[in-house]
């Protein structure tokens, strides 16, 4: 259980880190595109089909990483968390399921207040650096965690 | 051993509280997952909940939430749509044949998976004169999916409106239909299939259709312009090319725009323009209007009028950006003039006429609360759009009766805008924001609502039958944005999904 938490742990990190690469990938693939007379509008952007240059993909991975797969793996976390036995495990998992949480709320805020999107970029460094904490926590945490139930039985009474 | 018991007690719970905890977050989410889940078939009639805007219920049987699996009171004797047609024995006045194919389209030297009618796209105009019966006459050939034809802005009878699953079944490859009903409004239309109708859409199984007025139109040069975007290419009537449009000086030339994408589009001007037409209906007194563009929401048409300019001259109008339509003597052209900061707008534009109807006491009320929020549609997690804070397939049915005056608060808290389309019947625009319409009437079948705004629109329920109310945005349609009015006392035979593979989204 404890292998399966760092390495879930590790894979949000991850993941945080693929969703920051493939939006900059999408965004200087458009940059490119409008440079060679491209333009983009909502038709444009809600146009089926054959995307008009193929960073476009970065947005895709971005959408389906962010609101399913970060989700996914945050909830599995929380499960796990559970069974780890370590103290503080439930602690960091919940903190990090709140951060996806609060990550996607605005994500989706930001079509609405810009704003929103530079806390969006924020947010996903704090994520990133808690999921990495929470992986790298439970390694340290763990003998303390043995001696914490062994610690009764060595106490004479 | 009572600590005993307390240890033992201890180790119990501590394997107990770990999976307690986690049936306490796998179980609401099963249960949102199951309560999500569609039937393998079903009737638009058993979606969601009913809404009688105020009213009682009269005909409770007439609809119920689609888990119930409570039929008992669906017995109420109830019309078919399939009535809701035009005299049979009536012979047509305009006769069309259309067929459809699957293949491959040449846009801009690339070559795109699509749809052709007639071996074009978008396919034939359509062109009748008001009064006239329209036999459009469909046959399949190879759109492997199917395909209907659903005449948009057309407020046909409610067994014509080509809606898989709820007013037809979809035609399948070698099937037929044919489509009859009287071109009672002047004005632009287009028509396209609604089986499938996001991809097919969007791979062009679409075209134009105009009804002219009896007493024909003012304008010496009558042109459409289909925009349409494929595979990210924008093009006008299919070819990604400005339309030049040969005028002569002093002419009046009227440009029927359609907007067949999927998001709204900005039209202007490099001259001063009326807009004679907002989705098929005539604009009263349209003022002339220069440095403003006009925001045409997908699905809506915008008829304008310029004129054709003197010494060798010519107007552009630019249908966003990228597409152009240049106006004028041949080989003319003129710069691409700068898009306007200011939108034309249509709450105060024109003159106040008669709506024909009272709105002022309604018989009905209904919300249309466009929202997003986390959860499961058809057994997918994600974001998706709520309709008065329900997920598809559990939405509104609002519920009519021959003769109402309904008016409908529409507001969209989603972060997106939405193309709002409700079929068989225009709605006129009574405020936005709370700010009352003081121009024209304001007629449309497609409104465009911006996040954060609200419109409260009236309509008389005069065309009986099931039609869909959703967003013409098809990828949001397709994504569950789809509610249904239903008249009471009607019904639909017809099933989303089934034999026939209804999916009119």
């Amino acid at each position: 259980m404890k292998t399966a938490y760092k390495v879930l742990a590790y894979l949000v990190a991850a993941e945080v880190a693929v969703q920051a690469m493939v939006m900059v990938w999408a965004i200087a693939g458009l940059g490119k595109w409008v440079d060679a007379g491209g333009v983009l509008d909502k038709s444009i952007m809600e146009s089926e089909g054959t995307p008009p240059f193929p960073e476009v993909a970065g947005i895709m991975v971005h959408i389906n990483n962010g609101f399913f797969v970060i989700p996914g793996l945050a909830l599995l976390l929380l499960i796990i968390s559970f069974f780890t036995k370590v103290r503080g495990a439930i602690r960091w998992a919940v903190v990090v399921f709140v951060l996806v949480i609060v990550q996607t709320q605005l994500g989706g805020l930001g079509h609405d207040f810009p704003l929103a999107g530079a806390l969006h970029g924020l947010n996903a460094l704090a994520l990133f650096g808690t999921a990495i904490y929470a992986g790298r926590r439970l390694r340290a945490a763990a003998p303390a965690a043995v001696v914490d139930e062994q610690a009764p039985a060595a106490t004479p009474v | 051993m009572s600590s005993d018991f307390g240890r033992r007690g201890r180790r119990v719970l501590k394997v107990l509280l770990p999976i307690l905890a986690t049936v306490a977050i796998v179980a609401p989410l099963a249960w949102l997952w199951q309560d999500s889940r569609v039937p393998a078939s079903y009737s638009v009639m058993e979606m969601g909940y009913l809404d009688y805007g105020g009213r009682a219920a009269t005909d409770p049987g007439a609809g119920g939430h689609m888990h119930s699996h409570d039929h008992s009171k669906a017995s109420a004797p109830v019309r078919s749509v399939t009535n809701m047609i035009v005299d049979p024995a009536r012979p047509a006045d305009v006769r069309v044949d259309l067929v459809t194919r699957q293949e491959t389209l040449a846009i801009a030297d690339r070559s795109l998976s699509g749809f052709t009618i007639n071996g074009t796209s978008p396919g034939p105009e359509i062109r009748a004169t008001q009064g006239e019966l329209i036999e459009v006459h469909l046959r399949n050939e190879s759109v492997a999916d199917g395909v209907t034809l659903h005449w948009h802005g057309v407020d046909v009878p409610s067994a014509m409106d080509g809606v898989a699953g709820v007013t037809q079944d979809a035609v399948p490859v070698g099937g037929q239909f044919t489509y009859r009903f009287v071109a009672e409004q002047a004005g632009s239309f287009w028509y396209h299939s609604h089986q499938v109708s996001n991809p097919q859409v969007a791979g062009g199984l679409l075209g134009s259709l105009v009804i002219m007025p009896k007493s024909g139109i003012t304008q010496q040069v009558d042109v459409s312009a289909i925009a349409h975007t494929y595979g990210g290419v924008r093009t006008i009537n299919g070819k990604d090319d400005d339309l030049h449009v040969p005028a002569h000086p002093g002419e009046r030339v009227r440009v029927r725009v359609i907007n067949t994408d999927n998001g709204p589009m900005k039209i202007w001007s490099s001259g001063a323009y009326r807009l004679l037409a907002v989705d098929g209906t005539d604009v009263y007194r349209p003022t002339e209007v220069s440095g403003s563009s006009v925001t045409l929401t997908a699905g809506a048409r915008a008829d304008l009028e310029v004129r054709g300019p003197g010494n060798g001259e010519a107007v552009r109008i630019q249908l966003s950006k990228s597409s152009a339509m240049i106006i004028g003597p041949a080989g003319a052209d003129v710069p691409a003039p700068p898009q306007p900061d200011t939108d034309l707008d249509l709450l105060a534009y024109g003159s106040p006429a008669p709506l024909g109807f009272d709105p002022a006491h309604p018989t009905r009320r209904f919300d249309y609360l466009i929202g997003r929020r986390p959860g499961f549609v058809k057994g997918r997690p994600g974001m998706w759009w709520s309709i008065n804070g329900h997920l598809f397939p559990n939405v509104p049915m609002y519920v009519v009766r021959e003769g109402d005056v309904v008016v409908v608060h529409i507001e969209n808290r989603s972060g997106e805008v939405h193309p709002m389309h409700l079929h068989g019947h225009h709605v006129v625009v009574l405020a936005r924001n709370g700010v009352r319409a003081t121009g024209s009437p304001w007629w449309v079948d497609s409104l465009n609502v911006l996040a954060n705004q609200s419109y409260d629109v009236a309509f008389v329920a005069n065309n009986p039958g099931v039609w869909m109310d959703h967003c013409h945005n098809l990828k949001h349609a397709a994504q569950g944005m789809v509610a249904h009015l239903m008249y009471e006392g009607f019904a639909t035979p017809y099933r989303i999904a089934g034999p026939t593979d209804n999916q009119p989204e």
